[in-house]
C-alpha cells in the first residue's frame, strides 16, 4: 500500500480531479444561462460520467499496463476502425458531420485505441526491427495512422485529425522510428504549412483582383471553408462574417471577462447570446469561463492545471519500466496538450478556427471517457514500473 | 538496459516538456493581452452589442384656430404590431421571416382584416429593424380589437399599443393653410451614431405643418432596447420621456373662414382676409381644395397622381402661390402714382371708350364711354382711358415705386412655406422676355389698369387693401405671436383719401355695390376683371379687394382687408362683389335694407 501511495502521481490525478470540477463548475453555470432545462441539467450528466470515468481509471491504473497493451491494443485498434467504418454508414449527422453512434462518437475512442496500438507496435515489437526502425517502420506507423485519420477526415472531423498528428509525431519520434527522415519530413511540413498560409495571405490580401485570387487559391490544398478560416486567422479584421464572427465574439467575451472576471454565474455573453450558440458548451466553453473568472481566477489557473497534468503524464515517461510506457505517457500528454492549444488558442485568434473539445471542460462524454482512461493508463504505468533490483 | 530508458524518457521529456511550457507561456501573454490590456475597450464593444438605442416621438402639437377651435388634432388608434423575438427560426428549415408570415395569417383570420405589411415589408423589418416591434394593424376598430383581446393567447408576440393620427375636426376646413402630415423618420440630431432605429412619425409634407414642423413635433425620447447577438429583442427601457409637440395657435377666424370656403364652394380661385392692425390673416381660402383626411395615415399615391393630374390643381394654395393679373383693382395704385407725380385729381378726362397708345386701342368697360371723368368718378366707375392716360403720364418709374411701396413683385414674408413674388414690369423686365420690342407707353397703359405682364398673388392684394384702407402695410403671419406693427407707407395722407374716397363710392353706387349690400360694416373696395389667356380663349378673372371697418352694430369690432379672386368669371363687380359681400355678412352680421 505504501508502494501504491510512492507510486501514484497524485499531481496528475489531482489536476485532473480539480479540472473535472471545474469543468462541472463551468458547465453548470453555462447551462443555467442558456435558461433551457436540458442545458441545465448537463453538468450533472458530465459529472456522472466524470465518476463512472474514475471507476475506468482506477481499473486501468490496477491493471498492469503491459497487460493491457499485449492483449488488447490489437483488438482495440480493429474494433477502432471498425466503429469508424460503421459511423460513415450508421451514424448519426450532426452540426455537418458525421460523427455520432448511439450515444459516443468513435473518433474520440480512436484516439487513445490509435495510441495504445502504437505504443504495443513500437515499444514490444522490437525485435522485429532489428533494433532501431529506419524507413520501414515509418512505412507500418503511416499505415497504421492513415487508416484511421482517413476514415475520421471522412466523417469530416478535421480537429480530431490535427491533434492526433503531434500524439503520433512526438511518439514515433521518441520510439526512434526513422528519426532522420521523420524530422526532415517535419521540417519539410512546417515549409508547406508556412507556403500554404503564405499562399492564402497574398489571395486574400485586400486589394487583389478575383481572378488573381482564384488563380493563388488553385493551388492551395483546402477546402472554400477552411480558406475562409485560415483567411480570418490571417486578417481578423477583415472578416465580419461566419468565422470572422465567432472568432470577434469569442476574443470579445474572454477580454471582456478582465483581469477579475465579472463573477461566477455573473457571464453576459451566454444570457444575451453573443457567442455562437452552437459552441457555447463545447468549443467556445473556455470563453466562458474567462468572462466569469477573469484572467487570474480563470485563465491563468486553467493553464497553470493543465501544464501541471501535462507536464505529470509526460514526467512518467522517465520513470517508465518500458519503451511501451515511455512513448505512451509522452503521446497522452501531447493528444491533451494539443488539445489544450488548439481550443485555447482559437478562441483568442492564435489558431484558426477548429471545432475541437477543450479537455475535462467541453461537453462530450465520449472525449471525456476517453481522456481519462488514457490517464488512467498514464497512472498504471507509473504504479507498474519495474521494481528497483 | 532500465537506465538507457531513463536517460531516454528524460530527454524526451525534456524537449517535450519545454515546448509545453513554451506553448502555455504564448497563450498566458497573449491572454494578458486580451483580459488585461484590452479589457476595457472589449467591455465597451460588449455594451455596444447589446444595445440599441431608438428615437421615439411625442404627441405632435394641434393646430388651433385664435379662438381655440381645433381644426388639426390628434385621434387615438389602436395598433397591433407582432415582436420578431417571439417568432425567431429554432431549428433548420425555418426562417423568422416564414414564421411572422405564418403567424400573420393566423391573425388575420382572428382580427378579421388583412394586415398592412406584405412580403417585403416584412424582410426589411428584420433586415433593418430586427429589434423593434413590427407593426401590422394600424387604426383597428374597436370591434376588430375586440376580436383580438379575445383571442391574443393564441397569438404569442402580437401586442396592441397607441398610437395617434391627425385627426380633421372640421374635415377640409384650411386644409391648405394646415397642409398635409406624412410619416417618416427623422433624425433629431443627425450626426448621432449612437441613435440605431428612430421611430416613423408625423411630420409636415407642406402647409404650416412643414413650416412649424419642428414645433410640432416637440422634443423626442430616447428608449433602449436589450438584444442578444443575432438582434432580437430582449428587454426595453425608456431612458428620456419624448415631449409633446407645441400647440399651433393660429390667426384665422374659424367663422370667417368658413364663410369663405362656404362662398368659394365649386369655384376656382382664392380669398384672403387680413387684419391690417397687425398681419394676422384671418381666412385664407383656395379652391377647389382637397381633403386631408384622405392623406391619413399615408397620402395614397394613386390620390396624390389624381390630384397632380387634375387640371384645377386642388393642391395649389392659390392664396398665396397663385399669380394673377390684378385687373381694375390695380387702378387705386396708379391713381397713388399720378397724384405722387402731381396730377391733380379734380381735372377730368373724357372718356370715349377707349384709349389709344402707341397704336393699340384699349377698350372702356362701357364701350360708349363715360364722358369727363374725374379721379374719384373714375375709381369708381373703374374707367379704364382715365387711368391709362394719368398711368401713362404718371410713367413707369412713378407706378413701380408705388408698386413696391405695397410690397407687390416681392415675397411678402409670410410664415407659408412657399409664396409666389408676383411681377411689376418694367423696361428690363420686358427686355428679359423679348429684347427686340422696346418696352413704351402701351406697356405702361396695360399696367395701369392692371393687365400686360403684371402679375400678383392674392395675399398681396388683401395687404394692397389693407394699405389702402389704413396707410399702413402689414407684415402677414398666420400664427399667432409672430405680429410685427405694420410699416407706415411713405405716401401723403392727402393721397389715400382721394382714392379712398373713390373706393367708398365703388361700394356705395360703383361697380362693386353688391359686396356692400346689406353689411353690418363700412366697405370700401374696387373691383377687377383680369383678362387673360390668348385671344381665341379669353377668360377672365374677377377680383374684388376691400377694406372693412366695423360699425357699432357689428358682430365683429376688428376691421379687415379682404381680397378675393374667382377664376374664369364674369365681372369683378357681378361674380366676385357679391361673394366678398356674402362672406362679410356672415362675419359681420347683415343690416336691415
Amino acid at each position: 500500500m505504501k508502494k501504491f501511495l510512492l507510486r501514484f502521481n497524485w499531481l496528475s490525478f489531482l489536476s485532473m480531479i480539480a479540472l473535472i470540477v471545474i469543468g462541472a463548475m463551468v458547465l453548470a453555470s453555462a447551462g443555467e444561462a442558456r435558461g433551457s432545462e436540458v442545458f441545465a441539467s448537463k453538468w450533472k450528466s458530465m459529472l456522472g460520467t466524470a465518476v463512472f470515468g474514475l471507476v475506468l481509471y482506477f481499473t486501468l491504473a490496477l491493471t498492469d499496463y503491459r497487460t493491457l497493451f499485449s492483449y488488447l491494443s490489437i483488438p482495440a485498434y480493429g474494433v477502432a476502425v471498425f466503429l469508424l467504418i460503421l459511423v460513415l454508414f450508421a451514424g448519426t449527422e450532426q452540426f455537418g458531420g458525421k460523427r455520432w453512434l448511439w450515444f459516443f462518437q468513435p473518433s474520440e475512442i480512436s484516439k487513445l485505441c490509435v495510441m495504445a496500438f502504437l505504443a504495443y507496435l513500437f515499444g514490444s515489437r522490437e525485435d522485429m526491427f532489428k533494433g532501431h526502425y529506419g524507413f520501414r517502420g515509418f512505412l507500418i506507423a503511416s499505415v497504421t495512422i492513415a487508416v484511421p485519420c482517413f476514415l475520421i477526415l471522412m466523417e469530416p472531423d478535421l480537429g480530431t485529425t490535427l491533434t492526433l498528428v503531434p500524439a503520433v509525431i512526438v511518439m514515433l519520434l521518441a520510439a526512434g522510428v526513422w528519426r532522420k527522415g521523420l524530422i526532415v519530413l517535419l521540417a519539410a511540413g512546417c515549409v508547406a504549412a508556412t507556403m500554404v498560409l503564405a499562399a492564402v495571405y497574398e489571395a486574400e490580401k485586400p486589394g487583389v483582383s478575383a481572378e488573381r485570387r482564384a488563380a493563388i487559391l488553385k493551388y492551395v490544398p483546402l477546402r472554400p471553408h477552411q480558406v475562409e478560416r485560415v483567411k480570418t486567422f490571417l486578417f481578423p479584421e477583415t472578416d465580419k462574417n461566419d468565422s470572422g464572427y465567432n472568432l470577434r465574439q469569442s476574443k470579445m467575451t474572454i477580454g471582456a471577462g478582465g483581469f477579475s472576471g465579472k463573477g461566477y454565474g455573473k457571464g453576459e455573453s451566454i444570457r444575451r447570446d453573443l457567442l455562437p450558440a452552437m459552441g457555447i458548451m463545447n468549443d467556445f466553453i473556455f470563453c466562458v469561463w474567462a468572462e466569469e473568472m477573469g484572467y487570474m481566477k480563470g485563465s491563468l489557473l486553467l493553464i497553470f492545471l493543465f501544464a501541471a497534468l501535462c507536464l505529470s503524464t509526460a514526467w512518467t515517461a522517465v520513470i517508465a519500466g518500458d519503451k511501451r510506457g515511455r512513448i505512451f505517457a509522452l503521446g497522452v500528454a501531447t493528444l491533451i496538450f494539443a488539445h489544450v492549444y488548439i481550443n485555447m488558442g482559437m478562441c483568442i485568434g492564435l489558431v484558426p478556427i477548429t471545432g475541437l473539445p477543450l479537455p475535462f471542460l467541453s461537453l462530450g462524454r465520449t472525449f471525456l471517457i476517453t481522456i481519462m482512461c488514457a490517464l488512467g493508463i498514464v497512472q498504471s504505468i507509473s504504479l507498474h514500473r519495474e521494481d528497483e533490483k | 538496459m532500465k537506465s538507457s530508458y531513463s536517460v531516454h524518457g528524460l530527454v524526451s521529456f525534456a524537449v517535450l516538456s519545454v515546448s509545453f511550457v513554451i506553448g502555455f507561456l504564448i497563450l498566458a501573454s497573449r491572454l494578458k493581452v486580451e483580459q488585461v490590456d484590452s479589457a476595457a475597450e472589449y467591455r465597451r464593444q460588449m455594451q455596444s452589442q447589446s444595445f440599441r438605442r431608438v428615437q421615439t416621438s411625442g404627441l405632435r402639437g394641434r393646430i388651433v384656430d385664435r379662438n381655440g377651435v381645433v381644426l388639426a388634432g390628434n385621434r387615438t388608434v389602436v395598433n397591433i404590431a407582432v415582436n420578431p423575438e417571439s417568432y425567431r427560426a429554432k431549428s433548420r428549415g425555418e426562417t423568422t421571416e416564414k414564421n411572422i408570415l405564418e403567424a400573420i395569417a393566423r391573425a388575420e383570420e382572428i382580427i378579421g382584416r388583412p394586415s398592412i405589411l406584405d412580403k417585403d415589408d416584412v424582410r426589411r423589418h428584420l433586415k433593418q429593424s430586427l429589434a423593434m416591434p413590427l407593426a401590422a394593424w394600424r387604426d383597428i376598430s374597436e370591434e376588430e380589437l375586440a376580436r383580438f383581446s379575445e383571442r391574443q393567447y393564441m397569438l404569442d408576440g402580437f401586442e396592441c399599443s397607441i398610437g395617434s393620427e391627425r385627426h380633421y375636426p372640421y374635415g377640409m376646413l384650411a386644409a391648405h393653410v394646415l397642409g398635409r402630415v406624412g410619416r417618416d423618420r427623422l433624425p433629431f440630431n443627425p450626426g448621432d451614431e449612437r441613435i440605431n432605429y428612430i421611430d416613423k412619425e408625423l411630420c409636415g409634407r407642406d402647409g404650416l405643418e412643414l413650416q412649424y414642423d419642428t414645433l410640432l413635433r416637440g422634443m423626442p425620447g430616447e428608449e433602449r432596447v436589450l438584444v442578444d447577438a443575432l438582434g432580437f429583442a430582449t428587454e426595453r427601457e425608456e431612458l428620456v420621456e419624448a415631449r409633446n409637440g407645441f400647440d399651433l395657435r393660429l390667426t384665422l377666424d374659424y367663422r370667417l373662414q368658413k364663410a369663405a370656403e362656404d362662398a368659394l364652394r365649386g369655384l376656382r380661385g382664392a380669398f384672403v382676409a387680413i387684419d391690417p392692425r397687425d398681419g394676422g390673416v384671418r381666412a385664407m381660402v383656395s379652391a377647389p381644395s382637397f381633403d386631408p383626411r384622405e392623406c391619413v395615415p399615408v397620402f395614397p399615391r394613386k390620390l396624390y397622381e389624381r390630384y397632380s393630374k387634375d387640371p384645377a390643381k386642388p393642391l395649389l394654395n392659390r392664396a398665396v402661390a397663385g399669380q394673377y393679373a390684378p385687373g381694375s383693382t390695380f387702378k387705386p395704385l396708379t391713381a397713388l402714382a399720378a397724384l405722387s407725380v402731381g396730377i391733380d385729381p379734380g381735372r377730368t378726362h373724357e372718356c370715349c371708350g377707349y384709349y389709344e397708345v402707341a397704336g393699340m386701342r384699349i377698350r372702356c368697360a362701357r364701350t360708349w364711354g363715360h364722358g369727363d371723368m374725374n379721379l374719384v368718378n373714375a375709381i369708381k366707375n373703374s374707367c379704364n382711358p382715365y387711368f391709362c392716360e394719368i398711368g401713362v403720364k404718371a410713367g413707369t418709374n412713378a407706378i413701380y415705386s408705388v408698386c413696391r411701396k405695397f410690397g407687390l413683385g416681392v415675397k411678402t414674408g409670410i410664415d407659408f412655406p412657399i409664396e409666389g413674388d408676383g411681377l411689376v414690369p418694367d423696361a428690363a423686365e420686358k427686355a428679359k422676355r423679348d429684347p427686340s420690342v422696346r418696352w413704351n407707353s402701351g406697356d405702361v397703359a396695360q399696367t395701369s389698369i392692371g393687365q400686360g405682364l403684371l402679375l400678383v398673388t392674392p395675399l398681396q392684394m388683401a395687404l394692397v387693401a389693407a394699405g389702402l384702407g389704413s396707410g399702413k402695410l402689414p407684415v402677414p403671419h398666420l400664427v399667432e405671436g409672430h405680429a410685427s406693427p405694420p410699416k407706415e407707407i411713405d405716401i401723403p395722407e392727402r393721397d389715400f383719401a382721394h382714392v379712398a374716397e373713390g373706393m367708398r363710392k365703388v361700394v356705395a353706387r360703383g361697380t362693386g355695390r353688391l359686396a356692400g349690400e346689406r353689411v353690418e360694416a363700412d366697405v370700401m373696395g374696387k373691383t377687377g376683371t383680369a383678362e387673360v389667356g390668348s385671344r381665341t380663349n379669353r377668360r377672365k378673372n374677377t377680383w374684388f379687394i376691400a377694406y372693412v371697418t366695423p360699425t357699432p352694430k357689428s358682430a365683429v369690432q376688428e376691421p379687415i382687408a379682404v381680397a378675393l379672386v374667382i377664376e374664369n368669371g364674369d365681372t369683378g363687380g357681378s361674380t366676385s362683389a357679391p361673394k366678398v359681400g356674402e362672406i362679410l355678412r356672415a362675419y359681420y352680421g347683415e343690416s336691415e335694407g
